[in-house]
């Protein structure tokens, strides 16, 4: 033990206390959006974690795999689980969530992994995984007072397997395998009997297969085929499966919306065929609703949309005869509006939400047992679903509270009618984000410059009623003088809003974050105030965009000059907001330009652009006023790397390949990063100990590439001058998982990279990092010359020229001379960025996303020093250096959490940008959750603090002034005294 | 030995599942593993395989279905840390002494790790056991750290900070003495007040230029081979203060 303690305490003494959140700053300097994503219908609902508490939460699992309680009085987050978790790209996968009715317990499936989770503590009771996806999930209702046992039903090779798990581990009780190649689509379990259907036959026209199965043993039963040939063409196309209910059903149209075809299952396979009436039109949409439980009546309702409007029918199911009768309908109502359903032991409530009233009735009768008007603003957006508790109070009295999904993404708790809570679910699931300045008022501008233009006395005249005219305001200004000197004294936040209005601030804190979800929607946030959403406009309306598909953004480009962000999407789409109120003012449709793989801003002779790059990395033909000045380095289709310039022939400019970049053999290029647009370097050297001076190797056009190859599971690493195209480094790692993700970051005249490594002893990277398991990060800095003092190569030129780095033909390029260090880490870093300040004098600071422990940590530059001594005390010419001996592992200080107590999960990417102070970069976290942060890298150094004391120095002042007060009396009468007692 | 040959190769299937439950117990540093949250999580990782498991509600990590190999155990956990460990599992199928039959044993031997370290500099060994009633299913305990502190107090101004200051306390005695001392003098009783000002003339410290001889130490005069004024002065003064004390 006694390596360990030295480790971490020197670990704990490198850190500067300067790089931690202070106390009082958390939660007022940062903002964060806690948030699960879009609820779906099928796996919504309300549930009692206790069991003897009347109480309920409100569970979810959304279209991102979280799955999440809300408290429903506050809308606050009581729990969260992230089950889409490790690996990025199983997001699509449909995920089920079924409550245990009576036990402490909800239980999920996504993927192949099904867990049972506790309800109120968000613990998992168990979990188990499976090979194959799961397509259905039931809780088997059990007698017993024993846990409920599972019912997941898998797809393994196109075939179905339903597995019961047991309710307490999770283990498998009994497997049922059918050995037909069908598609799984649900099971169903009645007291006695349990149900799988599965789509049966060729791809787009399926018949319904019933198979039977013993609850007890999982033995096969009997089956039928439902003949359904013409009318069901997916999965997509069956409209329920009953479950859990004391009589399940299966249901599903005929094409045009005309007949709705109903089985109950079990009984035989005749189909009952029901009218659908049309309402106000064609139907273009049908819903059922039925109970989930199995002592409930087996009442159900349809539910159906025309264009305009909406109605209900509600049919009840004969247990003992099997038939389906019509029990009552609700009327036609315009616009859309939620049906929802929910069971008090035999009882059964529909809940319908429409944009004008509430109402609530029982499946029994026609009778409504609570009815509420609406409060609602036109902005809360179109309800598409809800789930909903419906309480019966004393007497006939009822309570209805329902949460909803509305078309404006947002989630909405509805409790009689008014509206309790909202929670903005639909910034979830961001790919893309963007920062914007506030686009100023330039109107006292243009007014001065047109009064210096006109005549004197015009100009005169003009001003003097301009300042006439402002004097309205005095009675305003002056009334807020008080409050302004007073919190100048007591020191509130400078950078407080004035209500409503949007504005600059002097410390250039008050910015605005441009958000692009993958539902299609696009946000604007105010980072000075506390990340609050100021609009949200859907482009998906103006696309016509399936819901089933993500929006791949590409870019976003902040115009500062006319204060319009455009957002440029993979298929050739793009919408241009403006940055302040969300309006659309221009847009174009998928397919309408060619699809892009990338988008890049670019410097052009008339101004910075925003360029769309081909999908074979050719960015095309241009007109040469808006061809880039600058190369451009692209991404092939077979993955290599090219190198481009505009050469420009009369109007048109057209791309020409400089170069081309081809990984070894066996390799995939999987990143390429280049330096931030906005690098600046304030020194550009680095002055050593004994005042000499080590030249930075600082060149714009670097890029930095991460090759994987798979078969050795080595990364290797190129650093490529982008105009050349020369090699100018590289780094081959062996022994690293490349599953595990490998992030890059390349800034002024360093990069960094972290990965996954089994070192081996004989490592080349490194000679001072030992053999060991873990995540590394290895920290490069590039010099001019290892001498100091000296500029290499590139020393006695005035010009150098990357094509052609020294006089003689064919000469080598001036190579950077490189200082590698490797620290251990212990976690993985799935994204990494860098701090940026107007200046570039601040130290860097690294900005690390923790996926697995749901952080933003901030790594400071000088722990991350390449120089760092190995195997020694650093020299007293070293310590003025402020360099520290060097230290195999970095410890993950809580301290470097810039996220501090706050889980924040889903983290795809970090942006920063410098504020107007030039010790302050403010950052933007985005992915499922939103987070904003200020950091100081190197301490808030150019702004008074919360540590500055205001009272204090006004205490001080008035002390001082009492005090000379109280002395010059005296000091007087006692030279008037000396003056008397010498004569 | 066809026979047990044939029956290895049946049990192979269940052989190549090893079940790793481990327990947070309750330590000084943790009392009540149950406040830990739901997001605590903990990994198993070695070359292309990653295991990553919840904390359920009986506070243990269950890992299904462990594949052989050297594994890194790390906790993730927002409001503690935990050590990381090395965890071992090796599956395989021994034969039972006197070659009687076949036996399935998974074995799993568990150490501390050191980040930074070689591979093979294990810690202190943790003890594994199998789960009682449970064929394959192994037991050990991962203990906290320590809580995580993520914030620092900001070192706020108090005057008692200031007034602790050394150099204050010295100016404030001194402030004392110079101030303090002619009051104290004048409100002395007068016999007092002259035998300790008769002590004051024969102390050392007294009388500036008195008590010290070397401060008007002439070292030209001296040199000069004349007498000292300084010890001159001495006597004459030392003269009248006998006197007064004969009489």
């Amino acid at each position: 033990m006694r390596l360990p303690l030295t480790v971490i305490t020197l670990a704990l003494s490198l850190l500067p206390s300067t790089h931690a959140v202070f106390a009082d700053e958390a939660y007022t300097v940062d903002y964060h959006h806690e948030l699960l994503g879009l609820p779906l219908p099928q796996t919504t609902f309300f549930h009692r974690p206790r069991k003897d508490d009347k109480a309920t939460l409100l569970y979810t699992l959304s279209d991102l795999g979280v799955l999440g309680a809300v408290h429903p009085g506050t809308g606050r987050v009581v729990w969260r689980q992230l089950l889409a978790g490790e690996s990025a790209n199983n997001g699509t996968e449909k995920g089920f969530l079924r409550p245990v009715e009576g036990e402490s317990t909800v239980v999920s499936a996504i993927g192949g992994r099904v867990d049972s989770w506790d309800a109120m503590s968000g613990r998992e009771r168990w979990g188990n995984v499976f090979s194959g996806t799961v397509k259905d999930l039931e809780v088997m209702e059990t007698p017993s007072g024993d846990a409920k046992d599972v019912l997941a039903l898998f797809e393994e090779d196109g075939k179905s397997v339903l597995r019961l798990l047991k309710g307490k581990s999770g283990n498998v009780k009994w497997e049922y395998r059918d050995e037909a190649i069908d598609l799984p689509l649900q099971v169903s379990t009645n007291v006695e009997k349990l149900f799988v259907t599965a789509l049966h036959g060729s791809k787009g026209a399926y018949n319904i297969k019933v198979t039977q199965v013993d609850p007890v043993t999982g033995k096969k039963g009997s089956e039928y085929t439902l003949r359904s040939l013409s009318e069901i063409h997916g999965p997509e196309d069956v409209l329920l499966v009953g479950a859990n209910s004391a009589s399940p059903i299966i249901a599903w149209t005929d094409k045009d919306f005309k007949n709705l075809k109903i089985n109950v299952l079990g009984r035989s396979a005749a189909i009952v065929t029901l009218p659908l009436k049309e309402a106000d039109g064609p139907i273009t949409e049908v819903e059922i609703h039925a109970p989930h439980l199995i002592q409930s009546l087996p009442h159900f309702l349809v539910h159906s949309y025309s264009a305009t409007a909406n109605r209900a029918d509600v049919y009840h199911v004969n247990l003992a005869s099997g038939s389906v009768e019509k029990e009552y309908e609700l009327p036609k109502l315009p616009g859309k509006g939620a049906v929802s359903v929910s069971s008090q032991d035999a009882n059964v409530y529909f809940t319908r939400l429409t944009e004008d009233e509430c109402i609530v009735v029982s499946s029994a009768s026609h009778g409504i047992l609570g009815r509420w008007p609406m409060k609602f603003t036109g902005k809360d957006g179109a309800l598409i679903h809800g789930a909903s508790e419906v309480v019966k109070r004393t007497g006939d009295a009822y309570a209805v509270r329902t949460a909803v999904v509305t078309s404006n993404d947002d989630w909405l708790l509805v409790r009689n009618g008014a509206v309790d809570w909202t929670r903005s679910e639909g910034l979830s699931g961001a790919v893309a984000a963007a920062w914007a300045d506030i686009p100023e008022s330039e109107s006292l501008a243009k007014t001065l410059e047109a009064e210096a233009h006109i005549n004197p006395l015009s100009a005169y005249i003009h001003r003097v009623n301009r300042h006439a005219h402002d004097l309205q305001y005095l009675p305003a200004y002056l009334q807020t003088l008080p409050k302004r000197l007073l919190s100048s004294i007591i020191g509130s936040d400078a950078a407080s809003q004035t209500n409503g209005v949007l504005v600059r601030d002097n410390f250039g804190f008050n910015k605005l974050v441009i958000v692009a979800t993958e539902r299609g929607r696009v946000y604007g946030l105010d980072a000075g105030n506390q990340g609050t959403i100021l609009w949200s406009t859907r482009s998906s309306k103006v696309f016509d965009f399936p819901a089933s598909e993500k929006w791949d953004v590409k870019g976003i480009y902040v115009d500062p000059s006319k204060g319009t962000a455009t957002i440029r999407g993979s298929r050739g789409e793009f919408v241009i907001v403006h940055v302040l109120t969300g309006n659309v003012l221009g847009t174009a449709t998928p397919g309408s330009h060619p699809s892009v793989r990338s988008a890049v801003v670019v410097d052009t002779p008339s101004g910075t652009r925003f360029l769309p790059i081909g999908l074979d990395g050719n960015p095309g033909e241009i007109p040469s006023t808006r061809a880039p000045k600058d190369s451009l380095v692209t991404q092939g289709k077979a993955g290599e790397i090219k190198g481009l310039k505009y050469e420009t022939s009369g109007d048109i400019a057209a791309p020409v390949t400089l170069w081309t970049f081809q990984p070894g053999p066996g390799e995939k290029i999987i990143n390429v990063v280049s330096r931030p647009t906005h690098d600046p370097v304030a020194s550009i050297g680095k002055v050593l100990g004994d005042r000499t001076v080590l030249y930075k190797y600082l060149n714009q056009n670097v890029v930095l590439v991460t090759a994987v190859a798979e078969e050795s599971s080595s990364v290797i690493f190129y650093l490529i001058d982008s105009v050349s195209g020369d090699v100018l480094y590289s780094a081959t790692h062996e022994g690293v998982d490349i599953k595990q993700p490998i992030t890059s970051v390349l800034t002024e005249n360093w990069f960094a990279y972290s990965l996954w490594s089994d070192i081996a002893v004989t490592s080349a990277t490194s000679a001072a990092l030992p053999a060991s398991k873990g995540y590394q990060i290895v920290i490069s800095e590039l010099f001019e010359s290892s001498i100091p003092n000296d500029r290499g190569p590139l020393g006695p030129t005035d010009n150098s020229s990357s094509i052609e780095p020294s006089d003689e033909i064919n000469g080598e390029p001036a190579l950077p001379y490189v200082i590698t260090q490797s620290f251990l880490i212990p976690e993985s870093i799935s994204h990494m960025s860098v701090s940026q300040t107007s200046q570039g004098i601040t130290s860097r600071q690294l900005i690390c996303t923790l996926a697995g422990s749901n952080a933003v940590v901030g790594i400071p530059r000088h722990i991350l020093d390449a120089r760092r001594p190995v195997g020694r005390a650093p020299t007293p010419a070293e310590m003025e250096e402020s360099l520290v001996q060097y230290h195999p592992v970095i410890d993950f200080d809580p301290r470097m959490t810039l996220t501090h107590k706050r889980e924040v999960i889903g983290i795809k990417d970090v942006i920063a940008t410098p504020a107007i102070l030039e010790s302050t970069s403010l950052l933007f976290a985005y992915g499922i959750d939103i987070f904003g942060t200020r950091v100081a890298p190197s301490a808030a150094f150019d702004i008074l603090g919360k540590s500055f004391n205001r009272l204090s120095l006004v205490a001080t002042v008035l002390a001082l002034w009492v005090g000379v007060f109280i002395l010059a009396p005296m000091t007087k009468r006692k030279q008037i005294n000396e003056r008397w007692a010498a004569q | 030995m066809r026979p047990s040959l044939l029956s290895s190769l049946i049990l192979l299937p269940v052989a190549l599942t090893t079940h790793l439950r481990i327990n947070v117990p309750s330590t000084p540093q943790l009392q009540q593993p149950s406040t830990l949250p739901p997001s605590t999580h903990a990994t198993l990782t070695t070359l292309s395989h990653h295991y990553s498991v919840p904390l359920t509600v009986s506070n243990t990590f269950e890992f299904r279905n462990v594949t052989s190999g050297s594994y890194l155990l790390d906790v993730h956990c927002h409001t503690y840390s935990f050590l990381p460990l090395r965890v071992d599992v090796h599956e395989g199928i021994k034969l039972k002494e006197g070659g009687a039959g076949v036996e399935d044993v998974s074995e799993v031997m568990v150490w501390g790790t050191f980040r930074g370290n070689e591979w093979a500099n294990k810690g202190e060994a943790v003890t594994v056991k199998e789960v009682e009633g449970k064929v394959g299913v192994w037991g050990f305990e991962v203990k906290p750290k320590g809580g995580k502190e993520y914030y620092i107090e900001r070192a706020g101004f108090s005057p008692l900070s200031l007034l602790k200051n050394p150099m204050i306390l010295i100016a404030g005695v001194s402030m004392i003495l110079v101030f303090g001392m002619p009051y104290i003098m004048d409100n002395m009783d007068p016999e007092m007040k002259a035998e300790f000002e008769e002590r004051q003339k024969s102390s050392p410290l007294s009388g500036g230029a008195q008590a010290n001889p070397l401060q008007s130490f002439d070292p030209a005069a001296w040199l000069a081979g004349a007498p000292s004024t300084g010890a001159k002065d001495k006597k004459e003064d030392k003269a009248p203060v006998e006197r007064g004390v004969t009489r």
